[in-house]
């Protein structure tokens, strides 16, 4: 009977070496292992033997069955392991094709700049508002003390449908609807589109601006400087250095013009600044104390500081544009550029 | 303007160079926009004297002569200009030197024959564009001087750029006060007082204001015995420094006034006055003048006319007519310095098309005051320069109210204002230094306007005064203190933002076409009702003349553009207003309604080797809709927009208002759009509709835990029936339990029949306990039923 058991364990050894794939290994086990298998009849044909062997016996197939079954889970898993490594290399692919890469579409780079002031002065506490594009002279004009006949007037070649309706040619329009319906304190900020007869390289008939108002009691020339640095340091980075100079606007006294260092050649000079190495970025002053007065507020009481910017001027600045007529030409070779 | 760095030097000192200068007025709110060096770079260029000219022994065209050049000997020069001549005064290059376009001068032989130099053209010395001839200099010169200080070019120009509000400033001496309040200096005036001669000028001529509101004063002096020639060089070198030409010492005397004191003058030819009277008055309407410039001007009435006692001899403060113009033959002449209504001198040149140095000045409103002191200067000059015998007596029109102006200041709110703190006695430094005169009342101080100064009319232009001259950048950055507010902005910018996200996440770009588009945009939508659209009354062209009431003609252009630049894909979208023409009489503005347009062209994505390629079609630009709008309350229904594919198109309203239209673009639009290659899709919402019935809030819905069964549909129903009405059947019929009906399969084709289609159907059902396979079957079997008997469909 040992006899038996060492051959069937070197058989089943055997088959354990010569099983090339799971499959086979499995079977093979079945053969030996299985309900049916043969070990499994040798134990069966312990009942020919004496009550003292069959205790011994009993133990040593059990023991031969442990040997094997742990022989084969090895066996298997190695053979497993071999056969999906197999698997997987005959899976490879080409990664270095391109993926299938989702559209990508874009905003405008107006639309950036524009959404760039808004975090900035929303997170400030301004308001953002917004104004209608074809105004009336009072709005564009009268309010902001330009009389008909203003020398003022020359420099903005506004567009007009009859003699009083015309296209606003500032968003500035938008400060007097602001503080007819409303009375201080007023932070806003005024995005929107603005019209002047006017077409080359830097100018369009139809461009952005961004309008700023701020009215409160105590309002200073110091904090019109101080909330626009703040702007200019995050809208062009923090090494981005702003300059006032006197200006002059009609709806502002005093005035100021604000350069930016330039951000191309860091204030050095190049051909972008005109070697002067300053960019003009926008206008801006304290209120007039006419407009005030024009509204119904008292300038003894209130005073506030008014800014405007270009938006297209900010943009081709940022983004290197040289031609602001490529802004509205959508081309999509153009407009996919700003999506990263 | 252009102003020369010497001349501004004899009215105040400078303690600064030309650029720190720029610098300092720049900053000061005088922008200086350039600083140019009158001096090309004409070292060892001096005044020569041709003293003899002899033909080159060797050459036909060239000639050998002797120029002095004050060493005593002189130099034997070769030159081929064909106008040396003997006894010319010349600009003679010696070697060593350079010229401005980088040639050396040096010691040579030109043909045999020794030169040691090279007489010059004006172009070749950069100072001109004359390359005729050499250059020939008035024998006043000194020979041997060095040729940029004879011709006073050792001068540097500023090229200021003069506000509106500073008229005071087109001028040498409003520079110069400003200098002089920026460097702490005084202000030298120049020489006025001339010797008159007994006879009496109203003895021989008369002035007569007929319009005093539009010339408030007119100042004349007579002047006779004038010698025409040349004025002096030192004065056409500050004329051409200034942008002017020189033309000779009349014309050049008032030309120089004007720059120096910003006064227009004008001279007229006495003997040429009819009369020998001047009279203002505005035009009889179709007068005709031919002014300076050879132009015949036909007049309107409401133009100002100097006239004499005929016919107009000059347009008022805008150009002199060629009747009365100081020629060679010029003796006596009546010098004109007036003061003219600045929005009736900005019309009449703007009416005429005419822009003048003087025209520039009085439209910009220029101190009366002026006029009596620039007729001095200018009879001071004649008398000076032109030999001139000035009459005695000055005719003076003036109407004009002199009293001084004051301006109450507070230098405490001044600084208030500022939020700084200029010592006082700074801001009276200043103010003086301006021509302000102060009389302190405690904390109040009086302050006396200078005539010139007529921008001055509130404390705070003085508040502006004190500012700019004690410096910008000296006052400090602050921010506003005070209630904090709450930023934000409207719904409808939220809403905007917030589409515009969703789009771009669709891979859509975002496009911005212009708000004015053609005339015939609406017909080439074919738009059945003409909407009526704006027009702009001056527009730069026809093509961007009207206002848009739709957003897509714009698109449609934007997407031709891509087109003829052969881009295969274009998804473009818009967000922007539209302008819906209000009421004419009394004019109303137009409704501005912002929309949303999309457009889509081409391919459905970038070709990639892992995607079928495919066009967009009608169910892309549908689909984008349904993913954007609200999941419910909108009714979908058959559009009839011309502008669409008849049977290609769809239509979308909200709580009863049109929302949207949408479809593939009818081909004879997409033709006149000049869209050729794909077909074109688009559609265009009504935000305001959108956002009135936006969803205000969102609520969860409770997610069943329960297992779900699905089941599939598929049925043949007739060709042309709406599968809607199917998803809305098996809908209702499906009761609660049926979570959710997908069309999963739409077939045309063998073997179904030709006149029917096959639709599959994916049914979700769920509930909140296990579902029995009796109850869903029950339910699949009211659906079908359903289906029959509504569309007489057939189950597959």
């Amino acid at each position: 009977m040992q006899g038996k058991i060492a051959e069937l364990r070197l058989a089943a050894l055997q088959s354990v070496q010569e099983a090339a794939s799971v499959q086979e290994l499995r079977d093979a086990r079945i053969r030996f292992l299985g309900k049916k298998g043969e070990l499994t009849q040798l134990l069966r044909s312990m009942g020919s033997l004496s009550a003292e062997e069959r205790p011994v016996f009993g133990k040593m197939v059990n023991e031969v069955r442990d040997e094997l079954e742990a022989i084969w889970d090895k066996r298997e898993a190695e053979l497993f392991r071999q056969e999906e490594e197999q698997r997987l290399k005959a899976e490879a692919i080409d990664w270095t094709l391109p993926g299938r890469r989702p559209n990508i579409g874009t905003l405008h780079p107006i639309t950036l700049v524009i959404n760039e002031a808004k975090r900035i002065f929303t997170s400030m506490g301004y308001e953002v508002v917004e104004g209608p594009e074809v105004e009336w002279d009072y709005y564009n004009f009268e309010a902001l003390n330009i009389p008909p006949d203003h020398p003022a007037r020359d420099m903005q070649d506004t567009f007009f449908f009859s003699e009083e309706l015309l296209l606003r040619s500032q968003t500035s329009s938008v400060q007097i609807h602001v503080m007819e319906n409303r009375q201080p304190p007023i932070r806003i900020i005024a995005p929107g589109k603005v019209y002047r007869a006017d077409a080359d390289m830097t100018h369009s008939p139809m461009f952005h601006q961004i309008e700023g108002l701020v009215i409160d009691e105590g309002i200073t020339f110091a904090d019109l400087k101080g909330t626009l640095q703040l702007f200019i340091e995050r809208m062009f980075g923090p090494d981005a250095k702003a300059r006032f100079r006197p200006s002059y606007f009609p709806f502002t006294e005093p005035s100021a013009e604000v350069d930016i260092s330039c951000i191309m050649c860091g204030g050095s000079g190049c051909r972008v600044c005109k070697s002067t190495g300053w960019l003009e970025i926008l206008g801006c002053g304290m209120v007039d104390p006419r407009v005030l007065r024009g509204v119904g507020y008292d300038p003894n009481k209130v005073s506030g500081f008014a800014f405007g910017m270009g938006v297209e001027r900010i943009a081709m600045l940022r983004y290197g544009i040289n031609d602001i007529r490529l802004l509205f030409d959508n081309d999509v070779r153009f407009l996919k550029q700003f999506g990263r | 303007m252009l102003v020369s760095y010497n001349w501004l030097k004899e009215y105040v000192d400078i303690p600064w160079s030309p650029e720190e200068l720029a610098d300092r007025l720049t900053m000061a709110g005088l922008e200086v926009e350039g600083v140019t060096s009158l001096n090309p770079g004409l070292d060892n260029v001096v005044v020569g004297r041709v003293l003899e000219v002899v033909p080159h022994p060797n050459a036909d065209k060239l000639n050998v002569c002797q120029v002095d050049v004050g060493e005593g000997q002189p130099r034997q020069i070769v030159c081929g200009a064909p106008n040396v001549s003997q006894g010319q005064t010349v600009a003679v290059a010696l070697p060593g030197a350079v010229l401005p376009g980088g040639f050396e001068i040096g010691s040579r032989e030109v043909r045999g024959v020794s030169s040691a130099g090279m007489i010059c053209s004006e172009a070749e010395l950069g100072i001109g564009t004359d390359h005729d001839g050499i250059m020939v200099l008035p024998d006043t010169l000194q020979v041997g001087e060095a040729l940029a200080d004879a011709l006073y070019l050792n001068d540097t120009v500023l090229d200021i750029s003069i506000y509106a509000n500073r008229p005071d400033c087109m001028s040498v001496i409003g520079i110069a006060r400003e200098v002089a309040a920026l460097a702490g200096g005084q202000i030298r005036y120049p020489a006025l007082e001339y010797e008159a001669i007994e006879e009496s000028l109203t003895d021989h001529t008369d002035v007569e204001v007929l319009k005093p509101e539009l010339c408030p004063r007119y100042t004349a002096l007579m002047i006779k015995d004038i010698r025409l020639g040349e004025s002096p060089l030192w004065m056409q070198a500050r004329l051409r420094a200034a942008g002017m030409r020189p033309i000779n010492n009349v014309v050049d005397i008032t030309n120089y006034v004007m720059l120096e004191m910003g006064q227009p003058l004008h001279a007229f030819d006495y003997t040429r006055l009819a009369g020998g009277r001047i009279v203002v008055r505005t035009a009889q309407a179709g007068e005709i003048l031919v002014t300076l410039d050879g132009e015949e001007r036909v007049l309107s009435e409401d133009m100002l006319m100097i006239c004499d006692a005929e016919k107009p001899v000059c347009v008022a403060g805008v150009m002199g007519g060629e009747n009365s113009e100081v020629t060679d033959s010029t003796n006596t002449i009546v010098l004109e310095s007036a003061n003219f209504n600045a929005v009736s001198v900005r019309r009449t040149s703007k009416a005429l098309g005419i822009s003048s140095e003087s025209a520039a000045r009085f439209e910009k409103g220029i101190d009366p005051s002026g006029t009596l002191m620039a007729a001095k200067r200018a009879a001071y000059l004649l008398a000076e320069y032109a030999s001139g015998k000035v009459l005695s007596g000055i005719i003076d029109r003036d109407t004009v109210d002199h009293a001084p102006r004051t301006v109450a200041y507070h230098p405490v709110k001044a600084c208030e204002l500022l939020g700084t703190d200029i010592p006082e006695e700074d801001m009276e430094r200043t103010l003086v230094s301006l021509e302000f005169a102060i009389e302190k009342q405690d904390a109040v101080w009086q302050v006396t306007i200078p005539p010139h100064r007529r921008d001055i009319e509130l404390e705070a232009d003085l508040v502006e005064e004190v500012a700019r001259i004690w410096g910008y950048d000296r006052i400090p950055t602050t921010t506003p203190y005070g209630t904090t507010m709450v930023g934000g902005q409207s719904r409808m910018m939220q809403l905007e933002d917030d589409l515009r996200a969703q789009l771009v996440g669709f891979g859509l770009q975002e496009a911005l076409t212009y708000s004015f588009i053609p005339g015939d945009s609406n017909e080439r939508l074919l738009a059945e009702e003409n909407v009526e659209m704006l027009r702009i009354a001056n527009p730069i062209s026809e093509d961007l003349a009207y206002m848009r009431t739709s957003l897509l003609p714009g698109l449609l252009m934007a997407v031709s553009t891509n087109a003829a630049r052969q881009q295969s894909r274009a998804a473009l979208f818009e967000v922007g207003a539209v302008y819906l023409a209000g009421q004419v009489d009394p004019p109303t503005q137009p409704k501005e309604a912002r929309h949303l347009g999309i457009v889509l062209y081409g391919d459905r994505s970038e070709r990639n080797w892992a995607v079928p390629h495919a066009e967009f079609d009608f169910f892309d630009i549908k689909g984008i809709l349904e993913a954007v709008l609200p999941t419910s309350g909108l009714e979908w229904t058959k559009g009839a927009n011309p502008t669409f594919h008849p049977f290609r198109q769809g239509r979308i309203t909200l709580g009863g208002k049109p929302l949207a239209v949408f479809g593939e673009i009818h081909p004879t639009v997409a033709r006149n759009f000049r869209i050729g290659g794909s077909r074109v899709y688009a559609a265009e919402v009504d935000l305001e509709v959108l956002l009135a019935h936006q969803k205000q809030q969102i609520r969860y819905k409770e997610i069943s835990r329960f297992p779900r069964v699905d089941r599939d549909l598929a049925v043949l129903i007739g060709r042309e029936q709406p599968v809607a009405q199917l998803v809305e059947l098996i809908t209702k019929a499906g009761g609660d339990l049926l979570q959710d009906v997908r069309v999963f399969d739409v077939y045309q084709g063998k073997p179904v029949p030709e006149d029917k289609k096959s639709v599959a159907f994916s049914l979700q059902f769920q509930g909140q306990r296990t579902l029995q396979e009796k109850e869903i079957n029950d339910i699949m079997e009211q659906i079908i039923t359903c289906l029959k008997e509504a569309v007489g469909a057939e189950i597959r």
